[in-house]
């Protein structure tokens, strides 16, 4: 399985979207995460109240977080069916079939390969976060305290597996539409739109609260809201903004490895199954 | 006997009317180039993905090397070439084989000379999407002696190939079969399979329609001969012993007889005063023979 793995990880590192995709999101951390709210903080009255907590290392995990539940998700949900659906549109899956591993081994492996990959995407954004945080503090005369190693492991952790999640999304997604464009569109159209407006309406509709619960936005802002994310920088998180109704955490977290277990679950069916023709 | 591939009514439907395959029974014996012909539309390429285990089918079984379709303990012991080659288009050649020799659990060792064995070594650095369809075709086969197979499947492998790739094909396809590996060559050029093929079966509208070797497919034909008088050789010739017709056609007599009693067919016609200037035998193309088969769609088991 190992050898298999590595041969995933192999595709997705020469693979040029997946470079595009890091660097993407790497600057929208970078941009939204620091240098606008930076500017925003130098166009105001700076000085008068010190650099934003946000933008401080204290509050790494915090700011490194918030764009996980749902920007980090699309990105993510991009790269699961890039994994996924590709092989449809260059007629790969035959080639990696008739080589002799085994379905379920092969969607294993690519489940391995992608785990890698999205480690690699919370790595490289929160060594960026943290640099920005560092390097703005250090520039505005702010105190540098990182926050403690294991709240950053649990920011780390949080950001892999809300990843995990909406990329496990994208694998049905690309093996029910045998391609990509049309799985990403579905994935965007669904996150944006349907789970988006249906979360903006619950105020004033509370019938809607129930079903609002369920959604991979709710849950995914609720399980980084114990870890500095919520209140303002939620709901003020443009397309991903999200103002409740949160859930309990421990909720959070089984709900959303029951839709990470459901997809894998549901995708491996259907490889297992499905004619190549 | 053990066969390296077996069907029995080996069946796939597509809804209720249409038939890709039909009670297929086919039977490779070890070592052979087996060659399976048919129109296109005929289910050539159904039946090697059934053999392949990539598409279910509808009725009866199959065993490729001992295994059900699909086995990993089968597939690591074949390897396929299935229509059009499929690769990463932004991998190198080389770094295709890797990620399927990584898969199959196979050392890298072999990868160099797979490319080298298929003409591929220089451009092996390349990416995939810079070669010709020739190059592609020969990647692919690289990909599937990677495993060193007992079984190789070739589904149409000059398709699409100039005359010069074609050639350069057959000449492989001839070496990979040497020995006891057995090939199974999907085709609907004749010559390819005239050239290639120890045995040939013929599948119309998913039926096996005829199998056997190329010279019983094209049957005993017929002895042509130049005579003089005509007539008189034409009704001599339709009385002689093993003769079971004889016309007259384009100036020369037309007889069905074995070949093989041609001199005494000769002596005899000397001997009662008939001149005899030419005697050869005439035979059926294979391509004749699979027009005949696949236009009329009727059943002819030759073997």
């Amino acid at each position: 399985m190992w050898n298999s793995i590595v041969a995933e990880v192999l595709l997705l590192r020469k693979r040029l979207s997946t470079w595009i995709l890091l660097g993407v999101w790497t600057i929208m951390h970078a941009v939204f995460g620091y240098v606008f709210p930076y500017v925003i903080y130098l166009n105001g009255d700076a000085g008068s109240a010190g650099l934003p907590a946000g933008l401080t290392p204290a509050r790494l995990v915090g700011t490194f977080l918030e764009g996980y539940p749902f920007f980090g998700g699309v990105i993510a949900l991009m790269l699961g069916v890039l994994a996924f659906g590709s092989e449809y549109g260059w007629g790969t899956w035959k080639t990696l079939y008739t080589q002799g591993p085994g379905r379920l081994h092969l969607f294993l492996a690519k489940l391995g390969g992608l785990a890698f990959l999205l480690a690699g995407f919370v790595l490289v954004t929160f060594a960026v976060d943290s640099l920005f945080s560092y390097a703005l503090s250090l520039g505005e005369g702010a105190p540098i305290d990182w926050p403690g190693v294991s709240s950053m492991a649990q920011g780390l952790v949080a950001g892999w597996f809300l990843m995990a999640v909406w990329a496990s999304f994208g694998a049905p997604l690309a093996v029910l539409s045998k391609g990509t464009s049309l799985a990403i569109g579905i994935g965007i159209l669904y996150g944006l739109v349907i789970e988006g407006l249906i979360s903006a309406f619950v105020n004033s509709v509370s019938a809607l609260r129930s079903v609002a619960e369920a959604f991979l936005r709710a849950n995914g802002y609720s399980l980084v809201q114990p870890l500095g994310v919520g209140g303002e920088a939620a709901s003020s998180n443009g397309p991903g903004a999200f103002s409740g109704p949160y859930v309990g955490g421990e909720q959070a977290v089984a709900v959303l490895a029951a839709y990470l277990v459901g997809f894998l679950l549901l995708s491996a069916l259907l490889l297992r199954r499905r004619d190549v023709t | 006997m053990e066969y390296v591939v077996e069907t029995l009514d080996l069946s796939k439907h597509y809804g209720e009317h249409i038939l890709a395959v039909e009670k297929l029974n086919l039977r490779l014996h070890r070592g052979e180039v087996y060659g399976f012909l048919g129109p296109n539309g005929a289910g050539k390429t159904t039946t090697l993905r059934m053999l392949l285990g990539l598409i279910r089918p509808t009725h009866g079984t199959a065993r490729v090397l001992s295994q059900p379709p699909g086995a990993p303990s089968g597939l690591a012991r074949l390897g396929a070439l299935v229509e059009t080659p499929a690769f990463y288009p932004y991998l190198s050649g080389r770094d295709n084989l890797n990620v399927l020799a990584r898969h199959a659990g196979i050392p890298r060792e072999r990868i160099l000379p797979a490319l080298e064995q298929v003409d591929l070594a220089d451009r092996a650095g390349d990416a995939f999407k810079t070669y010709s369809l020739g190059m592609k075709q020969r990647l692919e086969v690289a990909a599937a002696l990677l495993k060193d197979p007992e079984l190789l499947i070739l589904d149409e492998p000059t398709n699409g190939l100039d005359p010069a790739g074609m050639a350069e094909m057959r000449v492989l396809i001839k070496s990979l079969g040497q020995g006891n590996r057995t090939v199974l060559l999907s085709s609907h050029l004749m010559n390819e399979v005239e050239q290639i093929c120890d045995r040939v079966g013929v599948i119309h509208l998913g039926e096996l329609v005829a199998e056997g070797t190329v010279d019983e497919l094209r049957g005993q034909g017929r002895l042509r001969l130049r005579v003089s008088p005509l007539e008189q050789a034409r009704e001599l010739a339709a009385h002689m012993n093993g003769v079971t017709d004889a016309e007259v056609s384009d100036g020369r007599l037309r007889i069905a007889v074995d070949a093989g009693e041609a001199a005494r067919i000769n002596r005899e016609l000397v001997l009662a005063g008939v001149e005899v200037s030419e005697v050869y035998r005439e035979r059926d193309s294979l391509e004749t023979v699979f027009l005949g088969l696949t236009q009329n769609g009727s059943a002819n088991d030759v073997e």
